[in-house]
């Protein structure tokens, strides 16, 4: 098991060496200019120029490579080319509240989605499964931006239950419940539709296999083998669903922080995209690829205590 | 002892009112974050509204106005012009204070200030200050500008907008790589706290030498997404909003009570660049059909008639040097039609365009493509994210290149920066000539310099009338700066407009009640 | 895990044959006894068959503006109102059909197919081959849609086709993981450990006993992939990699609506409409392909 994770963790330096280098790479291939995108289209040919030198865009690629590398390895991330702040900072800012989205998220998702998911495997066919399915349809067609106005349209016009502006960092624990009800209910009910289906399927399976009719042949409570035993084999593929889309989440939550008006890893990096910030988009990456990276980890050891017949090689 | 209890009373009162009229500004405004805070660097319309409340110029245009007729006094008291119009000489107020603790304003500071301005290496603007020789402290609290030839507008250089904007000597040195951070000026607000992706928090400068500000704190809050912001602004949350460029938003932000919309200028120009060494434009008459083939009133009518002006010269209207008086080419498919047939293409032609996928521009644009269709004009448009736009038109990779800005309200900046061969896209000089336009340079650079001011504005209405005649580009509307706020806020001033395109919040606004 | 020499083999057209046999019997068996499978069809070959007579049957040419007429609720002339423009909203939603269907299902296809068989890879030898793999799929994870999007769009520029890339890339990855995890689950059961004792070839085992127990949950994911990858499609024509205007797509009337959600909220709302009932129906198909390809689900009946 230990070798096991260090395994992985040696493979994970390797996937974030190869990530820092193709968008190290990526990035400058990329068509856009830094340099105009922070100085404006009224800047001069000359001014453009001196900003590349000052931004040191000027040196040779694998100069500028293996600089970079060098400040990764001794942890210096570099200096935002937009803000001027370093890297780490900015991210280390913003990380906590996308942190506390992504986890509330997700409890809302299986707090609400397993147990639909089973009830809804148990009853197959019948209305509560035909309602779970269209609710859980609904939350997957829908796109994130539009039901969360409709939720702010709601909620914060209408009742005025929940601020507009969600600012993700209130003093008191309730301001923070607060900021975080609508925007955590928004993906929540994303992730918790993904959930019931897939905990629907992998129980409709689960159920038909034979142990299971034997159980029930022998008299077993049925609640008991649905809950006890059946749902604890269909776990895998849900938390498979669970970890990939936690990881998916993460990144792309961004029009859930603007539509909320949340801070967030999402928006840094758009807006570093958008103004070509080099550096920062580098940091962005290395951070979500240690993200990933610890998420498929966990994955996998979660399989191992789901289902202890999977060995680790 | 009766007596004492009613002041207290009656102190309570007064500070319960206080509470109730309230000291904080909460500004909702359309970007996701902060970009650069150095005044001579930011050039974002986010960026500029917010350092708009923190600095000082020489001069200064008067709050709630866009226009150099209304320049006055700020640092400088008073200041003298030379016959030739070469020297400039200003005597500085002795009671300007710089923010926190970095001392008062001095003839040094100015030097300092204007010279960080006018250089390359860390100004953006540095090439509006190409014609100054030479700026010294001829005394404690005079500074002399020396010019190598005359400007258009050297009031309109110092105001407080772009490198005009004042900095501390001390700070700057002091702060060091932190200032772009920390701005420091002289203006009623200064820098408190910047929260990422949230807001950046202004407090009254107690020192400000027209007095201290009644605001105490303002908010000045990120928020990228319309609906939010205006749902916020509805909600109570912000007190005062950076609208959409729409009539729709207009119309609706109306309807939330106690509001107050202001529609300001300066206006920004939607102008369509043809580039004219690109077959089929490099054909005068392809380029006149494509004037003919837009639909003026329908676009005024599509971005709304209040909030939209038609744009027919190449300078906007308001700028000083703007005429009425060029070629203009009325809608008329049929003209338009025959144009082309003329030309030689009779099936119509088909032309290309990069286009940024921000939805403001994308709109205008998409209007024009359906116009241009009634008239066999097919408009291809390859839409690419903005950096990739900025960089593509400026290598001179577009055919057609729509450009939405605002500029100083003068006509040699619009005219140079977009008609002067000089600024031509590709070239080492370049800077927004998408359309290689040439035909006015000789009127463009003899106005520039000329010191008779009825002389000046001759040549740059021969210059418009020359670039509408060649169509170099085909100017569509004007599209000013929409806010609204509680009208419960007093700025104090008639707004009208204002060249950083946020409106003056000064030491005289006040909430009221 | 070496297979013996002697192993009894079969070509592959006689694979693909025996495949296509049992899935076509299979289908047929369980969409009797489903009657659900046959309303998704019928569905999805509805709006399929609509997007295909688009030019006929859209009431206006969708790309036609009438400035003067914009932003309109439905009415009896615009059924589904008219977008800022002034453009039939319905007439839109029909022809943008013919792209969305296209980008979803091609993107979506490709994914799966060859997601799965890399997951099954992965799963099915282990080992140095399958961290290999699936450290591979890691690096291609770690980049969000959106910035896998621009590069696609920086390297090849945009078009449908490279839109189909750009999303197919960033659901490869999941798919693989979907189909791995199942694949070591079974690979260690007995009837496996039984095809390797009689002498079954990789492909024969792979194919005709790994993947026909893992089918079902990919499936499934397949049709809940398909609606985020219309979605997808909407986020990211922001960053410039959509499909050039006038053309109507879903997701780009989804996005152009949200411009104007608090002034007509019908614009974003009836898109939605139209991917929750492709995203529907397609569920509704799928369930009905699981207990085809499932060998141990039987219908109720």
């Amino acid at each position: 098991m230990t070798a096991f994770i260090l395994k992985r963790l040696g493979f994970a330096a390797i996937t974030l060496f190869a990530v820092l280098t193709i968008v190290f790479f990526i990035v400058r291939v990329l068509p856009g200019d830094p340099a105009l995108a922070i100085l404006g289209d009224q800047a001069s040919q000359a001014a453009l120029e001196a900003l590349r030198v000052r931004l040191g865009l000027d040196v040779p690629l694998y100069q500028q490579y293996v600089a970079f590398l060098g400040g990764v390895l001794v942890g210096d991330w570099g200096i935002s080319m937009v803000s001027g702040r370093p890297v780490i900072e900015e991210i280390i800012k913003v990380l906590p509240a996308t942190l506390e989205l992504t986890i509330a998220s997700l409890i809302l998702g299986v707090v609400v989605g397993i147990p639909i998911g089973v009830w809804s495997a148990v009853r197959r066919n019948k209305l509560p499964d035909y309602l779970a399915r269209i609710g859980s349809l609904l939350g997957l067609s829908f796109p994130a931006f539009v039901s969360a106005v409709l939720l702010l349209l709601f909620f914060s016009i209408q009742l005025r239950w929940f601020p507009v502006i969600s600012s993700g960092q209130g003093g008191s624990l309730a301001d923070r419940l607060r900021d975080l009800a609508l925007p955590a209910i928004n993906l929540g009910l994303i992730m918790a539709a993904y959930i019931t289906r897939v905990t629907r399927s992998a129980m409709l399976e689960v159920l038909n296999q034979d142990y299971v009719r034997t159980a029930h042949a022998k008299g077993l409570v049925f609640a008991v083998i649905v809950w006890r035993h059946c749902l604890r084999n269909a776990l895998i593929p849900v938390v498979t669903v669970v970890g990939l889309y936690l990881g998916i989440l993460i990144g792309n939550s961004v029009l859930t922080e603007i539509v909320f008006n949340r801070p967030g890893l999402g928006k840094l990096i758009v807006g570093a995209l958008n103004q070509r910030d080099y550096t920062m988009l580098q940091g962005m990456m290395v951070i979500y690829t240690l993200i990933v990276v610890l998420v498929n980890l966990v994955t996998d050891l979660t399989y191992g205590l789901i289902d202890p017949r999977i060995k680790y090689a | 002892m009766k007596a004492r209890m009613g002041i207290a009373l009656a102190g309570l009162l007064v500070a319960g009112n206080a509470f109730a009229a309230g000291t904080t500004l909460n500004v909702g405004m359309g970007s996701a974050d902060a970009g650069k805070l150095d005044p001579h660097v930011a050039t974002s319309t986010p960026d500029k509204g917010l350092l708009h409340w923190m600095f000082s110029g020489l001069v200064r245009i008067k709050p709630g106005e866009a226009s150099p007729e209304f320049i006055e006094p700020d640092i400088a008291k008073s200041w003298t012009t030379s016959d030739d119009g070469l020297t400039w000489t200003f005597s500085l107020r002795d009671d300007v204070e710089c923010h926190g603790d970095y001392g008062k304003i001095d003839a040094e500071d100015v030097v300092y200030s204007l010279k960080r301005s006018a250089n390359p290496e860390v100004s953006a603007f540095a090439k509006d200050y190409t014609a100054f020789d030479s700026i010294e402290a001829t005394g404690p609290l005079e500074v002399t500008i020396k010019l190598k030839n005359t400007v258009p507008s050297l009031l309109g250089l110092l105001v407080p907008y772009h490198g005009g904007n004042i900095v501390c000597k001390d700070a700057v040195e002091a702060l060091g790589e932190e200032y772009q951070r920390t701005p420091i000026g002289t203006g009623p607000f200064m820098f408190a706290e910047y929260q990422p992706q949230q807001y950046v928090k202004l407090v009254a400068n107690p020192e400000y030498y027209r007095g201290e500000p009644k605001i105490k704190e303002i908010y000045y809050r990120y928020i990228p997404s319309d609906s939010s912001r205006d749902l916020a602004f509805q909600a109570g949350e912000i007190d005062m909003i950076y609208g959409k460029q729409e009539q729709t938003w207009v119309e609706r932000i109306q309807k939330v009570p106690g509001t107050k919309v202001t529609v300001m200028k300066p206006g920004e120009m939607s102008v369509i660049h043809l580039n004219m060494t690109m077959p089929p434009l490099d054909d005068v008459r392809v380029r006149r059909a494509v004037a003919h083939a837009i639909n003026r009133d329908a676009m005024v009518q599509f971005k709304g008639p209040d909030v939209t002006l038609a744009a027919l010269s190449p300078v906007p209207e308001g700028h000083l040097g703007f005429t009425a008086d060029v070629p203009t080419y009325e809608y008329s498919i049929d003209k338009a039609k025959a144009l082309l047939a003329e030309a030689g293409h009779p099936d119509g032609v088909t032309i290309k365009a990069i286009h940024t996928t921000l939805p403001g521009m994308l709109s205008t644009m998409e209007a024009v493509q359906a116009l241009l269709r009634e008239a066999g004009i097919t408009l291809e448009i390859e839409t690419v994210e903005h950096a990739t736009f900025h960089e593509q038109i400026r290598k001179d990779m577009s055919q057609v290149t729509h450009y939405a800005a605002a500029r100083f309200p003068v006509a040699d900046v619009y005219l140079s920066q977009f008609f002067h061969s000089d600024a031509t896209v590709g070239t080492e000089t370049a800077i927004a000539n998408f359309s290689h336009c040439a035909v006015a340079d000789a009127e463009i650079a003899a106005a520039r310099v000329e010191t008779d001011p009825a002389k000046q504005l001759a040549l740059w209405a021969t210059a418009q009338q020359k670039i509408m005649d060649e169509v170099c580009a085909v100017p569509v509307v004007q599209s000013m700066q929409l806010w609204a706020w509680k009208d419960t806020l007093d700025l104090g001033v008639t707004v009208n407009g204002s060249l950083n395109l946020s409106p003056p919040v000064t030491e005289q606004a006040a909430f009221s009640e | 895990m070496t297979s013996p020499s002697h192993s009894p083999r079969l070509s592959r057209s006689a694979y693909l044959r025996i495949a296509l046999a049992s899935l076509a019997a299979g289908l047929f068996k369980a969409f009797n006894a489903n009657k659900t499978s046959w309303i998704g069809l019928a569905v999805f070959l509805i709006v399929a068959l609509l997007a295909l007579l688009a030019p006929v049957i859209a009431p206006y040419d969708p790309l036609d503006q009438n400035i003067l007429n914009r932003l309109k609720p439905p009415s009896a002339a615009h059924w589904l109102g008219t977008d800022y423009y002034g453009r039939d909203t319905l007439s839109r939603i029909l022809w943008g059909a013919r792209i969305s269907l296209t980008i979803g299902l091609m993107a979506i296809g490709s994914a799966m197919v060859i997601g799965t068989l890399i997951g099954m890879i992965a799963g099915y030898f282990g080992g140095r081959t399958d961290l290999l793999i699936m450290q591979v799929m890691d690096v291609l994870l770690a980049f969000p849609s959106l910035i896998l999007g621009l590069i696609v769009v920086a390297m090849l520029g945009p078009s449908v086709a490279n839109l189909v890339i750009a999303i197919a890339l960033t659901a490869i990855p999941p798919f693989s993981r979907i189909a791995r995890a199942p694949t070591i689950a079974v690979k260690n059961r007995e009837f496996i450990e039984a095809g390797h004792a009689l002498g079954y070839s990789h492909p024969r085992l792979m194919f005709g006993h790994i993947l026909p127990n893992i089918a079902p949950e990919v499936l499934v994911m397949g049709s809940l992939w398909l609606a985020t990858a219309i979605r997808v499609e909407a986020s990211l024509a922001f960053i410039g990699l959509g499909v050039n205007p006038p053309t109507a797509t879903w997701g780009g009337m989804i996005r152009e609506g949200f411009e104007n959600i608090l002034d007509s909220f019908w614009l974003a709302l009836f898109p939605s409409l139209a991917i929750l009932i492709v995203v529907f129906s397609l569920n509704l198909l799928g369930d009905g392909l699981r207990d085809a390809v499932d060998p141990r689900l039987k219908g109720e009946q």
